[in-house]
């Protein structure tokens, strides 16, 4: 390869020097062709004045050199041939001008279908010609100007909103075009004309990005001999040793442009004050004690902010954004912040909105000092089209706005949402490191956890979710998904079915932030394969697989764990394990060990005992004669003969909330059926029959399987749910004589999803059998036994 | 020159393109695409419900080569992306009249 040698951007002096040495050359140009051929023919009534950048006396080398003829009046503008000459004698001293010849009553009238001709006036500059006449061009200017300030406004905002929608209204290009690209020059100038037609306090200063902007713009027109703004890797190359440091330098600049251009492009287009801004002063309900909301914007109520995340987390709730004059006032403000003000913002459906605000004020950096690591930081290929940071908020806020059926649902199955967001806030924290950024991202986020006092158990598992971002994208990508050992060794891997939908999620959102079009179909499928192919191994085949001589558990431990399903430690956090065990520690005492917990508008049961024939349909039956819907079940049974029951269930008629004295009957009589003091069958039998659709809406189905697991056979039903039928399902195959092993019960809507496995007389259930079965169970799912 | 055309198995790719450079071959188009053969797609349980996968994740591998080659690189391909099972792929191998090179205007084997 050809070593090119590198070219620097100039110094801001030197950049300064450039532009006006430029333009101090072309003005003496233009003066001596104006005087040569115009001037002695037009003592009075013409003149000629620089506009637009030539105007501002900023010139790049093949930047555009406007010119105004300023004639007197439309009826006597000169003849062609003159200024014909004139512009000749420019063209031969190798000058390309573009003119436009105007009368003064025509500069001062808007020009609907050429809004930038008004817009090149804002920087009109006086050459040669006729000085008097001029001033009267100032002065009506001027007033225009001031009468039409809003008008005007708005036109510059409609420009700028149409150019920068061509860019996708986004800075991160590979390839920006340091003019026209969102926070390029011309939104930088944008900025200045709004400025310059309606005052206000708090711009910010953008010298620093103008200088850069320059620089490189100078550079380029340099290298290409032409007006070439577009900064391609080529380009990016010939001007740095480092491109990924130009361009993370590019980015910050460009990112205060991009800000301070959507600002003032806001409170220009709010002055215009429609139908849709005084909806959006309704909003101004929402107010607290801390905060006022005007127009869906955020304002401090106190002199300071308050000391935690709270008022990122209102902007989240509500979906809002902060006022220009909020973000001016949190200005090097560093919040003190603990894991549960993490906790209450990341878990907040749309928290990528008051992440984002937090970015866009600074307070990110202050809270997250790692942040810093990561800030504008470039991954320079063709395929990561964002910086590490806006990647990182990108694939947050792409879990928000899942299109696909099948990942939402996924998503809406995750207990615990905060801890894949807190894990992508930090997963490619280590980039830039030099080194692999995975464990560089690791070792950062444990730091990170530390300071926050983040619980032991959260803390794995966030740690787990940032080694392994990685993993699932390159079992995709680079393992056999038909090959059995890809399947174990992922779900080996993964290890319960939490950390599944955590670790597929993430993936899902770290593959959607590299660029717009990177989730493509393809990639989503394959994702989805991946993640099924994981599901049916931990559910399916784990449930066949006994756990024996349980590793890293006290003895005692191990010994109550011995027997039961491996899908037992997969489905189960250490927390809930651990009061089973204390539960089984009753039974020492007593014949059965219930407990009822109330959570996030549920109840669950927990029973464990000695098993017995039908045990499982008659508590299924006990829960059902309360009126209470069950949700979820399982059953699990260890080596010992001890059965581990869980139930779900909600309470449609407020029975337990209602009535506190229920709740302690229910455990009694729950304690009484398994004892065998009471029948289910008695109980139920007093409830009124549910009301059953005529027509269900899903068609029960119910299939056999004898090689899903060596010693089981495997009823798998789907049906439409209703009060009971747990019971009913439970019972029937108990009075087939059969013994119900594992059951995994769920329910999705109005859908139940069953899954039992069974032994007749400690075998597998033959074909006779399951026929006979088959129809009980279908009577059953139709209410009809 | 003849154009050779590999559907195989998205797994296979990396393996297939190492090969290909190994004999020297590294120009090449690929596209991510979905389809079946007489592997047909099949039924996946998730949940207890049953859906149909027909349409299955592969990848598209093109390639224009002097005529000499081809056999080479079909081997070189065979080989690669083969596992023995159903749903391995297909090469197709067709004829090509022609090809430019849009920079300069090389044409034929100049233009590969």
């Amino acid at each position: 390869m050809n070593e090119v040698a590198v070219l620097p951007p100039p110094s801001s002096e030197e950049v300064q020097q450039t532009l006006a040495r430029r333009t101090a050359e072309v003005e003496g140009r233009v003066r001596q062709a104006y005087a040569s051929t115009l001037e002695p023919l037009f003592r009075t009534g013409l003149a000629v004045a620089a506009v637009g950048g030539f105007g501002r006396k900023e010139l790049f080398p093949y930047s555009d050199i406007d010119l105004l003829l300023l004639a007197e009046s439309d009826k006597n503008l000169p003849p062609r041939e003159n200024i014909s000459a004139f512009l000749q004698t420019m063209w031969d001293s190798g000058l390309r001008p573009s003119h436009s010849v105007h009368s003064v009553n025509d500069c001062v009238a808007e020009h609907a279908d050429n809004a930038e001709f008004t817009i090149s006036l804002l920087d009109r500059r006086f050459l040669a010609g006729d000085a008097a006449l001029w001033e009267v061009l100032q002065q009506k200017f001027r007033q225009f100007q001031l009468r039409r300030a809003a008008s005007l406004a708005r036109q510059i905002a409609a420009l700028a909103e149409g150019r920068r929608a061509k860019y996708q209204n986004t800075i991160y290009h590979l390839e920006p075009n340091v003019k026209e690209s969102p926070g390029g020059l011309r939104d930088l100038q944008t900025t200045r004309w709004l400025l310059m037609l309606e005052p206000r306090e708090g711009a910010p200063d953008l010298s620093g990005a103008f200088n850069l902007l320059s620089a490189l713009r100078l550079r380029l027109h340099e290298m290409a001999g032409r007006d070439q703004n577009a900064l391609s890797f080529d380009a990016q190359e010939s001007l740095s040793e480092h491109p990924a440091a130009l361009m993370r330098d590019y980015y910050r600049q460009a990112r205060l442009v991009d800000q301070a251009v959507r600002q003032a492009l806001e409170v220009s287009t709010e002055k215009a004050g429609t139908l849709l801004g005084r909806f959006h002063e309704w909003r101004s309900r929402l107010s607290t004690s801390d905060f006022t909301v005007s127009r869906d914007r955020v304002l401090l109520r106190g002199h300071k902010p308050p000391q935690d995340l709270s008022l990122f987390e209102f902007v989240a709730r509500h979906e809002l954004r902060l006022a220009p004059d909020t973000i001016a006032r949190l200005q090097g403000f560093t919040p003190e912040t603990k894991w549960e003000d993490w906790k209450r913002l990341l878990s907040l459906p749309k928290a990528s909105v008051g992440l984002s605000a937090m970015q866009e004020s600074g307070v990110l950096p202050n809270a997250l000092p790692e942040w810093r690591n990561i800030e504008c930081l470039v991954v320079r290929d063709f395929y990561h089209r964002y910086t590490v940071d806006e990647h990182t908020l990108v694939a947050i806020a792409s879990l928000e706005s899942i299109s696909d059926g099948r990942f939402q649902e996924l998503m809406s199955e995750i207990e615990e949402p905060w801890l894949i967001r807190f894990a992508l806030l930090l997963h490619d924290a280590g980039k830039g490191s030099g080194r692999d950024h995975t464990s560089a991202s690791v070792e950062i986020a444990r730091g990170v956890m530390e300071r926050l006092g983040v619980p032991q158990q959260d803390r794995e598992t966030i740690e787990y979710l940032i080694r392994h971002h990685l993993d699932l994208s390159s079992v995709m990508s680079s393992r056999d998904l038909y090959d059995g050992s890809t399947a174990r060794a992922l779900a080996d891997r993964v290890g319960t079915l939490e950390r599944l939908r955590l670790l597929t999620m993430l993936t899902f959102a770290d593959i959607s932030a590299v660029n717009p079009q990177a989730m493509t179909p393809w990639r989503m499928e394959q994702l989805w394969r991946v993640y099924l192919l994981a599901y049916e191994e931990l559910t399916r085949e784990l449930v066949s697989e006994r756990i024996h001589d349980a590793a890293g558990m006290p003895a005692e431990r191990a010994r109550f764990v011995e027997g039961l399903p491996t899908r037992y430690l997969r489905t189960h956090t250490a927390e809930e394990i651990d009061a089973h065990f204390a539960l089984a520690q009753q039974l020492a005492s007593r014949p059965v060990a219930v407990e009822i917990q109330h959570a996030g508008g549920f109840y669950k049961l927990t029973l464990l005992t000695k098993d017995r024939p039908a045990l499982f349909a008659s508590v299924a039956g006990a829960i059902s004669s309360f009126g209470l819907n069950i949700l979820k079940a399982e059953a699990f049974s260890n080596a010992s003969g001890v059965v581990v029951d869980t139930f779900t269930f909600a309470d449609p008629h407020r029975t337990l909330e209602l009535n506190p004295p229920e709740m302690d009957r229910l455990r009694g009589v729950v304690r009484k059926v398994v004892e065998g003091k009471q029948e289910a069958e008695k109980l139920l039998r007093g409830r009124p029959k549910p009301f059953l659709s005529s027509r269900m809406k899903i068609r029960p189905r119910v299939s056999f399987k004898n090689d899903a697991s060596d010693g089981a056979t495997l009823i798998e039903i789907v049906s439409e749910d209703r009060p009971g039928l747990l019971y009913d399902l439970a019972n029937a195959i108990s009075l087939a004589g059969c013994n119900i092993e594992v059951v995994m019960i769920d329910t999705e809507a109005h859908k139940a999803l069953d899954v039992f496995y069974v032994t007749h007389q400690g075998h597998k259930l033959n074909d006779e059998l399951q026929s006979e079965l088959k129809s009980e169970l279908l009577a059953a799912c139709a209410g009809s036994r | 020159m003849k154009r050779i055309e590999a559907i195989i198995q998205p797994h296979k790719l990396e393996d297939a393109k190492e090969a290909l450079k190994n004999i020297g071959v590294d120009g090449m188009t690929i596209t991510e695409v979905r389809g079946h053969g007489r592997q047909k797609g099949h039924t996946e349980v998730y949940r207890g419900m049953e859906y149909k996968v027909d349409l299955l994740p592969k990848v598209k591998l093109e390639l224009v080569v002097p005529d000499p080659r081809a056999d080479e690189v079909v081997r070189t391909l065979v080989n690669a992306a083969r596992t023995g099972k159903i749903g391995d792929g297909k090469i197709f191998v067709s004829e090509v009249a022609d090809a430019i090179r849009i920079r300069n205007d090389d044409r034929g084997d100049a233009a590969l």
